[in-house]
């Protein structure tokens, strides 16, 4: 498999299967409106309007409805306001409102989103990685934090945690740094999104995570700072199969 | 004299009274007209029964079962071209 490497969106993305040129365009697009680091992209414009409603782009409005789905799919623990919020904003079409000092933070799906978004690009076999959030055409090998690998044969895999820029993940509850007791949670979804709030919600669920993964039904491994590693029982499941 | 002074303003009370009526009957046509035209197309008085404005219910559902779905793995059989970390 003939694998292109390249930087966007602050990470190593790789890509086999697409065009690099055209899955480079798609990250440069997500990066361009939603990134917190360029004052003029769509979403830093929205944080600094002080209007109540404002129009957004296509993309800015699909992004924003996906991240209030999941926020109601995981009862607030991704959050796109960090601040418990998120019911207070709505998005109509292409129409915002919120009330007014609401920043939004969409760094909970915008990733992901990129990902899945790219992977339509693939033709035949191949994935889309960005940072290593995984959406996959056909079987693939991946390696893990901390050693091993799993073949992800259909969807995505993505882990979150703490391991590369420190405590990082707000917890909506409290506000504060997360206090979880894993160091990273990999997920294995139906989707690279699926699989990303997966990972982050079974994060900051802290030692309540393996149970709300098995609930779901969704393949997880976590591993604590002291690198115990707990496998959810359809991981277990997933590799006990040959 | 008189009885032709009180025919005439007998004659005037009726085309009065006509006139009236013509106001009258007027008035309420345009009142239910315009009625029936509200009930009918002002956004407060829906015509059928009420339907959600939002996305379809099997595009919520197709969204909602996809973020809480997991995906399909296996053991491993090659070397990985790929790792899955934090970033």
């Amino acid at each position: 498999m003939n694998v292109h490497r390249f930087e966007a969106m602050g990470c190593e993305i790789a890509v086999a299967g697409a065009d690099p040129a055209a899955v480079a365009a798609v990250f440069e697009e997500w990066e361009e409106t939603f990134s917190l680091f360029r004052p003029d992209s769509e979403l830093s414009r929205v944080n600094r309007s002080e209007a109540l409603v404002v129009a957004v782009s296509p993309l800015f409005a699909r992004a924003l409805a996906v991240a209030l789905d999941v926020a109601a799919e995981t009862d607030g623990l991704v959050d796109p306001t960090l601040s418990g919020r998120w019911r207070d904003v709505r998005i109509a079409g292409r129409v915002l409102s919120r009330p007014p000092a609401i920043a939004l933070d969409l760094n909970g799906v915008v990733k992901s989103l990129a990902v899945d978004t790219a992977a339509e690009l693939i033709e035949g076999e191949g994935f889309v990685s960005a940072g290593g959030d995984i959406a996959v055409r056909g079987p693939v090998d991946v390696a893990l934090p901390h050693g091993g690998a799993i073949r992800v044969v259909e969807g995505g895999l993505a882990t979150s945690g703490t391991a590369s820029r420190g405590p990082h993940l707000i917890d909506p509850r409290t506000g504060e740094p997360s206090k979880s007791p894993w160091e990273q949670v990999t997920a294995s979804g139906a989707s690279c999104l699926a699989a990303d709030v997966a990972a982050k919600t079974a994060f900051l669920l802290g030692s309540d995570g393996p149970a709300w993964l098995d609930e779901h039904g969704i393949p997880g491994r976590l591993v604590t700072s002291d690198s115990a590693i707990v496998e959810s029982s359809l991981w277990r499941g997933a590799l006990a199969c040959t | 004299m008189e009885m032709g002074n009180d025919s005439r303003i007998e004659r005037a009370r009726s085309r009065a009274r006509g006139a009236k009526a013509a106001i009258a009957a007027g008035t309420l046509l345009v009142f239910g007209a315009a009625f029936v035209g509200a009930k009918g197309h002002a956004p407060g008085h829906h015509k059928g029964k009420a339907k959600a404005l939002g996305a379809p219910k099997s595009f919520e559902r197709a969204v909602k079962r996809s973020i809480a779905e997991g995906g399909v793995i296996q053991p491993p059989v090659a070397p990985p071209p790929v790792a899955t970390s934090t970033s």
